[in-house]
């Protein structure tokens, strides 16, 4: 560890020993390490003959390159604002060391600012890894300057995670340290989403649909066009020009030490007070009396249905999972409406794909995060009528999302709704059968993070088969007997991943030694 | 004999008060057990006690430090160690402990070597190198110990510091726990296993509703409950109420 034991230095490089174990550590390190080295080849190959092309090229400043440079600075701040908001929840609630590290003599500023500072490492790892391969051979032959594109990159980190913080306190002030992390965790996803969202805004309510680049040369080229000369700020600093450069990181580092150093002390109550309160009981609506008497089915089926319904925020986590695939839907909903047949194949089969990737997600709540396995495997009930029970728990919300939709492209084509409700139904059953056989076990609150812990082959095959139920779907929808092909495909999949009890329960040992 | 911890009218509301005007003492030296029923206060007294939650009202001496005002002081001589281990998985044992002895600001060679006492004396020497993602349960626990020991403290909190150990870990525990009381310095537990506290407290607390309801060495608490020859579970039930419930 570097620096003097308490400082500020060795809490960092603690923090940042940590990080490394996590992603070298456990089975999966080494193929995560592996994955990074071919990438990084890959992109370094890439690199080079970028900057072959680009030496001796000087990067234009005009309208074009500046709003480029300042639609590409917001992005990524708001994507690293949506990683350090998700952050800093969990820096509340995951992380079980602020215990230790609150009852230690350290000032618990020092702690939270190191903890936002690694966050902020965090994102600004994420992205200089993206573009270090191509920034090195740039700098290599002749554009050295371009390298401050770095400190950019580490000014828009700082406040990014700096207006996380801020975000993450308002929250607590306002709905409370209870609700705050699933709050926080959706306010990421919609911030991480926004960008996308926003692009499709003018091809849901059905103007032409033309790429950002397209529209970001227009507004170049528009004559009425008047930037201030700030707007050329993030440009000139990533190519080196010095004034700019400081103003983006006095701004970027201005936020998060002003932010770190006003809020960081109401931050570490928030904490405590986080924690303390899940001690808490809450209050829930007393469910119907009997309604647990009726066979094992029926009592599993109830109980996940209440547990999912005791649980917005869970639910509400689930369905930002597929908040990309909100365009499609509307766009497919949009021609549906306006009788455009030709647009409902290509529709119908977004849906299936959207109902494979929702069921997996709570199937794996119910079937994987159960909290009492052992209590149902004890009980004298057959496992397939509790795991179908679980299943159709699952599929019962997914249901009444999906109603809605399906119902529209019926009206307007029965044949194709016909085979998107049936895909639907049929892909979200198979990964619900997948979640079955390879069960990851889990809590429901590491929803999010399961995608880190699952298998790599487990999510391959969700997407595949997910995949060729969708492209079956699509072909159905316009009446092309070629749907045939992907749907055997699809089967043959689940025949070949298919397991047997005592294998499930096997693999489901090993997982929970 | 001095007060090494002072709560005078101690309160923690939540939606409700879950410490309620709470006033304790307990003396330099002893082994004070903390009781009560489930959802008593004992856990969110000791961590207020630890400066992890900031109380409502009320004050907190630790050895005469206003624990409130003087925060990193009053931290400086208590250990807090949870019911659940508060270890990190990546970290070794000794790494654990290295760090633990960073953050309470022990000289590092002074902290490796007592790591180094720790760790044989807990019967972790051979496992000092494997990451603490693999420990039962009791290895958990007796590195978190071992942490909660390494600045050598002056007073130890201790939640539910028996819950799931084996005999020999909980025997290997107690006598830890009793030799440090037996060099002068101040343990404060909470449990649930009430034959541990009649054997190893000096003296025991029971607090209900956030509240202390009796305090004393075993034979005060048996005449406050009338219950002259009545073990701990018999007074603590009487004293709770919970007998009548029992029988009611």
């Amino acid at each position: 560890m570097i620096g003097r034991p308490g400082s500020t230095l060795w809490l960092l490089s603690h923090e940042i020993r940590l990080s490394w174990r996590g992603l070298i550590g456990g089975r999966r390190g080494r193929i995560r390490m592996i994955a990074f080295g071919v990438l990084a080849v890959g992109f370094g190959v890439a690199g080079v003959p970028i900057a072959l092309a680009l030496r001796g090229v000087d990067m234009p400043v005009n309208p074009l390159s500046i709003l480029a440079a300042d639609f590409v600075c917001t992005m990524v701040f708001t994507l690293m604002l949506s990683q350090t908001l998700a952050g800093a929840a969990d820096a509340l609630y995951a992380r079980g060391d602020l215990d230790l590290l609150f009852s230690s003599p350290l000032d618990p500023r020092k702690t939270l600012t190191v903890r936002f500072a690694s966050l902020a490492g965090t994102a600004f790892t994420a992205f200089a890894l993206l573009v270090l391969p191509v920034l090195i051979p740039l700098a290599i032959f002749g554009h050295w300057r371009w390298l401050s594109l770095l400190l950019v990159l580490g000014a828009l980190a700082l406040g990014a995670s700096g207006a996380g913080l801020a975000v993450s306190v308002g929250m607590f002030a306002l709905i409370g340290p209870k609700r705050t992390r699933a709050a926080a965790q959706i306010l990421a996803a919609i911030i991480g989403a926004a960008f996308f969202l926003a692009s499709q805004v003018r091809t849901i309510f059905g103007e032409r649909s033309t790429s950002m680049w397209l529209q970001l040369l227009a507004l170049a080229n528009d004559p009425r066009l008047r930037l201030p000369p700030q707007a050329a700020w993030p440009l000139q600093a990533a190519l080196g020009d010095p004034a700019p450069l400081a103003v983006m990181l006095a701004v970027g580092s201005g936020i998060f030490f002003v932010v770190t150093a006003w809020l960081s002390r109401r931050f570490a109550a928030d904490a405590a007070s986080a924690q303390g309160a899940d001690a808490g009981l809450r209050r829930v609506s007393r469910g119907a009396a009997g309604a647990f008497t009726g066979g094992v089915f029926a009592a599993t089926f109830v109980k996940e249905m209440r547990l999912l319904t005791r649980d917005i925020a869970l639910l509400a986590q689930v369905l930002l999972r597929v908040l990309y695939l909100l365009p499609v839907t509307f766009l497919l909903l949009r021609s549906a409406a306006g009788h455009e047949a030709f647009a409902l194949p290509g529709g119908a089969a977004a849906i299936t794909f959207m109902a494979g990737q929702v069921g997996a997600s709570l199937t794996w709540i119910t079937v994987s995060a159960e909290e009492t396995p052992e209590l149902l495997q004890c009980a004298p009930a057959s496992a397939a009528r509790v795991r179908n029970a679980k299943l159709l728990a699952a599929l019962a919300p997914l249901a009444l999302l999906l109603a809605g939709p399906l119902a529209i492209i019926t009206a307007a084509a029965p044949a194709a709704g016909l085979a998107a409700a049936a895909g639907a139904t049929a892909a979200a059953y198979a990964a619900g059968l997948i979640n079955a056989w390879y069960p990851t076990p889990g809590k429901r609150s590491d929803f999010l993070r399961r995608r880190r812990s699952g298998s790599i082959l487990v999510g391959l095959a969700y997407f595949f088969v997910s995949a060729l139920i969708a492209a079956a779907t699509g072909l159905a929808a316009a009446l092309l007997p070629w749907a045939l092909i992907p749907a055997v495909l699809a089967v043959v999949a689940l025949l070949v991943l298919r397991r047997s009890p005592a294998r499930i329960a096997e693999a489901l040992a090993a997982a929970q030694s | 004999m001095a007060d090494a911890l002072v709560l005078e009218d101690l309160t923690k509301v939540f939606s409700k008060p879950a410490v309620d005007h709470l006033n304790l003492r307990v003396r330099a030296g002893e082994l004070y057990a903390l009781l009560g029923p489930n959802g008593a206060g004992k856990t969110t007294t000791l961590r207020m006690v630890a400066g992890l939650l900031k109380p409502t009202s009320g004050s907190i001496r630790v050895f005469g430090v206003d624990a409130l005002a003087e925060p990193a002081a009053a931290k400086q001589m208590i250990a807090w160690a949870p019911d659940e281990p508060m270890l990190y998985d990546r970290l070794n044992p000794m790494e654990y402990l290295e760090f633990v002895s960073g953050l309470w600001g022990v000289d590092p060679k002074e902290g490796r070597a007592r790591a180094e006492t720790l760790l044989k004396l807990l019967g972790l020497w051979d496992q000092r190198g494997q990451r603490c993602e693999a420990f039962s349960r009791g290895m958990k626990q007796k590195a978190a110990l071992a942490g909660a020991l390494i600045h050598d403290p002056k007073m130890l909190i201790l939640d539910e510091p028996l819950t799931g150990l084996d005999a020999a870990v909980s025997r290997q525990v107690k006598d830890l726990l009793l030799e440090r009381v037996a060099g002068g310095a101040t343990v404060i537990l909470t449990t649930h296993i009430l034959e541990v506290a009649e054997r190893m407290a000096d003296r025991i607390g029971i607090i209900q509703n956030g509240r202390l309801l009796a305090e004393g060495t075993l034979t005060e608490l048996r005449e406050r409950a009338g219950e002259r020859e009545g073990t701990l579970e018999d007074v603590f039930l009487e004293l709770t109420g919970e007998a009548e419930a029992i029988t009611a």
